[in-house]
């Protein structure tokens, strides 16, 4: 954000601490990098007034393990397992990012089936994405040891359906390295659809609890009405997107509006809400667990025969080279778009990108917080860091 | 033997059984509530250490006992050497003139209702002095919260107590709980909603979820435990149970009756302790269930809420037992 | 007042978890059951005519992202069972401290050497410990369950010819294009191959679940009219 755009929407969050009453002592407070609620390793500076925040500054990076770099060292086959780490919770969009964007510098056509298996991974991380984020909220809200405990180990118990179901399928509860150039590594075993229907419907059974615990519970609204409301042109501005920015009424969804894999042949309800607060952002992403929901059982019955690779499978680490090109690639992730942009050409004779820069969607909702901080509490700095969803793996790279 | 007064025999002797008793219970209350949450979780709770877990209470404390005793630099040394024990100090002492049985208490002290909300008032010191002693920004703003929710949250508490007092007239607890054995349990009849906002302002007072904004953990690292370890961790964790045991037995004796039975039933310690035990299930299902409340939101329960209500309660109880005769009661 | 009725339904539902069976599994006494394709450790195998299955190729120290693979390849050497001249390897040391569990060295093995097992490594009390050397990856062999993932499996599951051709004709669907005009371009010259290639399918793919290989014909002639 520039600083005339900052003027334009009214917005200072590098306040001017001299123009701040020099009566009032600030105390500045430092909230990480290690911290019970931090989500990952991330600082906030903050700059009190007793318990009011006048300023906050947020530093990243103390996550930074290099992975572009390291990408440009090894090869593309063996660039999958390294993105799987990036947004740890939900693993199978990144690996799905890399995957398309490397399927499109080197010009490697999906198979339907695999594009199908794709997508319906992707939504099922999705949800699992999503109730490790409610989890980790109720934790922020009701504290390690209390109630907010209780929302956890239940969202907990329903994910592990969804890693159980990955297990089958790719052998790996998290870390899959099941997507590849071309389509996918693993095909899905016999009887997994029923397994897949049968724990879908427990977990849409399970949503009510959850919303007994959280959003129907008169004190987490009064904790969470009001509080860190993000302008839309604000978070327009800051590129932000996602479930935060649906939530702040811009109905944005690459989904529906960029359709990429099988998204073209099924119809996405995308949720959104216009309060912007924190309130709205819980109820944009309970829905869209809903609807992922509904979007996994379609694509769980509809899914083609055929191959699940149209590329050569692997055999060999520099088995795909490209001499040049450029690939973006866009997917929305549950956190917003995570884009991948390669250029071909690099090292080991062309079997290494020369460079990809990977566009974390967390990093621009953590930009956010300097704006969001300002005037509330600590407790509201870390209701708003976790109704942001920030994954410090994805924002630090 | 004889050169020691009857008044500090009889006080050192049920002193003493009481205070064991009463550690002996939040040891296992420990234990009790981490099951229970298990369950409330989908899960089981302390499994290993003896049958059912039920040694985990000692496993726990010899792994208190035995780590390292780190004194920050820069704390001030007195204070924080003297809170954690303080704090247990206070609580105990609490019990001093709660009867147990039919007449059994340490001491009946004819103020005796004056000397539980001393000490809940005095119980607030060590936790802010904690805070301030520890050289910890976290802490200290855990200190500053736990004094402004004690000291705020007090305030009903003493008017909810006011109406036991009223209807009896007497402060001497022992005096409420035989009222109350002669007329009929305070809850039951116009004492419900001073029971509740007692309960609340207990749960406040004992810093316990939806009140918990003191020792946060998702927002003050451990609040105003931050900065001790081992024993002096365990001393402000049994003082927490302890409190919730100590204003659970309050609560009963105050308007649950204390010792006196149901239906007919004999009186004695039994009652006195299911009831006691009852309020701690209670408040424990509530810790385990609930998310806490922003400080500020919590100010304002207290004060635009729980204040009025009690002043309400209060006036109404004393018109309630001044025209009572009047109106032919019982 | 509100917060008190909230308080109520929160702790109702809270209660009547307490009622539910927990979903704890005490492991180790009980075991969760992984699947057939658990990756977890590390095993190194014999092939059928019972000599070592690895032929000091370095195809597997190559492509591991996390370089966890040192392998020192022997001479070339006539076999003692075929008599054919075959490489050998000296030396294999896995070291698990920084293995990803990608499975790419099992995806890439030209002879089905390395495979991953469905029990889990033993834990150790340092680093060494974790260091798998070659008597442990032959020892795993027989002492831990295998698991489904070889390097052919994989390849056929991967196999880009596999499947029919009317599903091939969809792999050139372009994304955008209606699915019901393609199934129906294809449907005609399909219907004739389509019941056999089903068929076929699942008994490839679950080739070492023989138990389940009825089970998953019934499952795809269910699937069949049910997808299309």
């Amino acid at each position: 954000m520039t600083l005339a755009s900052a003027a334009r929407l009214g917005v200072d969050p590098h306040r001017d601490l001299t123009d701040y009453d020099p009566e009032a002592d600030l105390m500045v407070l430092n909230m990480g990098p290690q911290h019970p609620s931090t989500h990952g390793v991330f600082r906030v500076k903050l700059y009190l007034d007793g318990e009011t925040i006048v300023r906050a500054v947020p530093y990243v990076g103390y996550l930074h393990r290099g992975v572009e770099k390291l990408l440009e060292e090894l090869t593309f086959v063996q660039a999958t397992p390294i993105v799987d780490k990036n947004d740890y919770v939900s693993p199978m969009t990144n690996e799905q990012a890399i995957n398309m964007a490397f399927e499109a510098l080197l010009e490697v056509e999906v198979p339907r089936r695999a594009r199908y298996m794709r997508t319906l991974f992707a939504e099922m991380s999705r949800i699992s994405s999503h109730l490790l984020w409610l989890a980790t909220f109720g934790i922020d809200m009701g504290g390690a040891l209390g109630g907010g405990t209780t929302l956890f180990l239940h969202c907990f118990r329903e994910r592990e359906y969804i890693l159980d179901l990955f297990e089958l399928v790719t052998g790996a509860r998290f870390h899959y390295n099941t997507h590849t150039i071309g389509g996918n590594r693993h095909d899905i075993p016999a009887g997994w659809a029923k397994r897949v229907h049968q724990a879908l419907d427990l977990i849409a059974s399970r949503v009510d609890e959850y919303l007994d615990l959280s959003t129907k519970n008169a004190i987490f609204v009064a904790r969470t009405r009001g509080v860190g409301t993000l302008p839309a042109k604000l978070a327009l501005e800051l590129g932000i997107t996602g479930p935060i920015l649906r939530a702040s009424g811009v109905d944005h969804d690459l989904r529906r509006d960029a359709p990429f894999h099988a998204y073209d042949e099924i119809d996405v309800k995308v949720q959104t809400e216009q309060a912007g607060d924190c309130l709205a952002r819980a109820h944009v992403r309970i829905r869209e667990l809903s609807e992922s929901i509904r979007l996994s059982k379609l694509l769980v019955d509809g899914l083609p025969e055929g191959p699940i690779c149209g590329g050569r499978p692997i055999k060999n680490p520099t088995q795909f080279k490209a001499k040049d090109g450029q690939a973006y690639v866009a997917l929305e992730t549950p956190r917003g778009e995570l884009g991948t942009y390669v250029i071909g050409g690099g090292g080991n004779k062309g079997a290494s990108p020369y460079r990809l820069k990977i566009r974390p969607p967390s990093l621009h909702a953590l930009a956010a917080m300097p704006y969001l901080l300002v005037g509330g509490t600590i407790s509201d700095a870390v209701v708003i860091l976790g109704s942001l969803d920030p994954i410090m793996g994805e924002a630090d790279r | 033997m004889n050169a020691i007064h009857p008044i500090v025999l009889h006080g050192l002797i049920y002193g003493g059984a009481i205070a064991t008793v009463l550690l002996t219970l939040t040891a296992w209350g420990i234990w009790f509530e981490r099951k229970f949450a298990g369950r409330m979780q989908s899960r089981l709770g302390p499994t290993l250490v003896g049958w059912v877990g039920l040694l985990q209470p000692l496993a726990d404390a010899a792994k208190l006992l035995q780590k390292e005793d780190l004194i920050p630099d820069q704390a001030d040394r007195t204070l924080y050497l003297a809170s954690p024990p303080l704090t247990v100090f206070f609580t105990l002492a609490t019990v001093a003139v709660i009867p147990v049985s039919v007449d059994v208490a340490v001491a009946n002290l004819p103020i005796g209702v004056l000397w539980i909300l001393a000490l809940g008032g005095l119980m607030v010191f060590p936790v802010w002095t904690a805070g301030w002693a520890s050289a910890n920004k976290y802490a200290l703003l855990g200190g500053m919260r736990a004094v402004a929710q004690g000291i705020s949250y007090e305030i009903p508490m003493v008017l909810s107590a006011l109406v036991p007092v009223i209807f009896a007239g007497s402060m001497d607890v022992n005096e409420i709980v035989t009222w109350q054995a002669e007329h009929h349990w305070l809850v039951l009849g116009p004492g419900l909603f001073a029971f509740v906002i007692f309960f609340v302002s207990s749960l406040a007072e004992a810093n316990r979820i939806p009140f918990d904004i003191p020792e946060a953990e998702s927002e003050l690292v451990a609040g105003v435990t931050t900065e001790y370890s081992g024993m002096r961790f365990g001393l402000f964790y049994m003082a927490e149970y302890l409190h919730t045991l100590v204003a659970s037995a309050v609560a009963s004796a105050l308007f649950l009756g204390g010792w006196n039975g149901l239906f007919g039933l004999a009186d004695g310690i039994h009652w006195m302790l299911a009831k006691t035990l009852a309020l701690f299930f209670m408040i424990t299902w509530v810790r385990w269930s609930l998310v806490r409340f922003r400080s500020d939101q919590l100010m304002r329960l207290c004060w635009t809420y729980l204040v009025p209500i009690s002043l309400a309660l209060v006036m109404v109880s004393a018109l309630w037992v001044y025209y009572e005769p009047m109106l032919g009661g019982h | 007042m509100g917060y008190f009725i909230d308080a109520a339904r929160s702790m109702a539902r809270s209660m009547r978890t307490v009622f539910r069976k927990p979903t704890t599994i005490q492991y180790p006494a009980e075991k969760r059951d992984q699947g057939p394709r658990a990756r977890l450790t590390f095993a190194l195998v014999h092939d059928e005519h019972g000599e070592e299955a690895c032929v000091g190729c370095l195809m597997c120290e190559k492509i591991c992202p996390s370089r966890v693979i040192t392998v020192t390849a022997g001479d070339k050497r006539p076999s003692e069972v075929t008599g054919k001249k075959r490489g050998f390897a000296d030396d294999f040391v896995l070291d698990m401290n920084a293995c990803i569990y990608c499975e790419l060295c099992v995806q890439v093995c030209p002879t089905d050497a390395i495979v991953m097992t469905q029990d889990h490594m033993v834990p150790g009390f340092s680093r060494e410990d974790l260091v798998l050397t070659m008597d442990k990856l032959y020892a795993n062999e027989t002492e831990t369950t295998l698991s489904w993932g070889r390097a052919s499996n994989l390849l056929e599951m991967q196999d880009p010819k596999r499947g029919t051709d009317e599903d091939r004709a969809a792999t050139k669907q372009k994304a955008g294009a209606k699915p019901a005009e393609a199934a129906k371009a294809a449907a005609e010259p399909a219907k004739a191959e389509a019941p056999e290639a089903v068929v076929a399918e699942p008994a490839k793919v679950e080739a070492a679940e023989p138990a389940k290989t009825e089970a998953a014909q019934a499952e795809a002639s269910e699937a069949k009219p049910e997808a299309k």
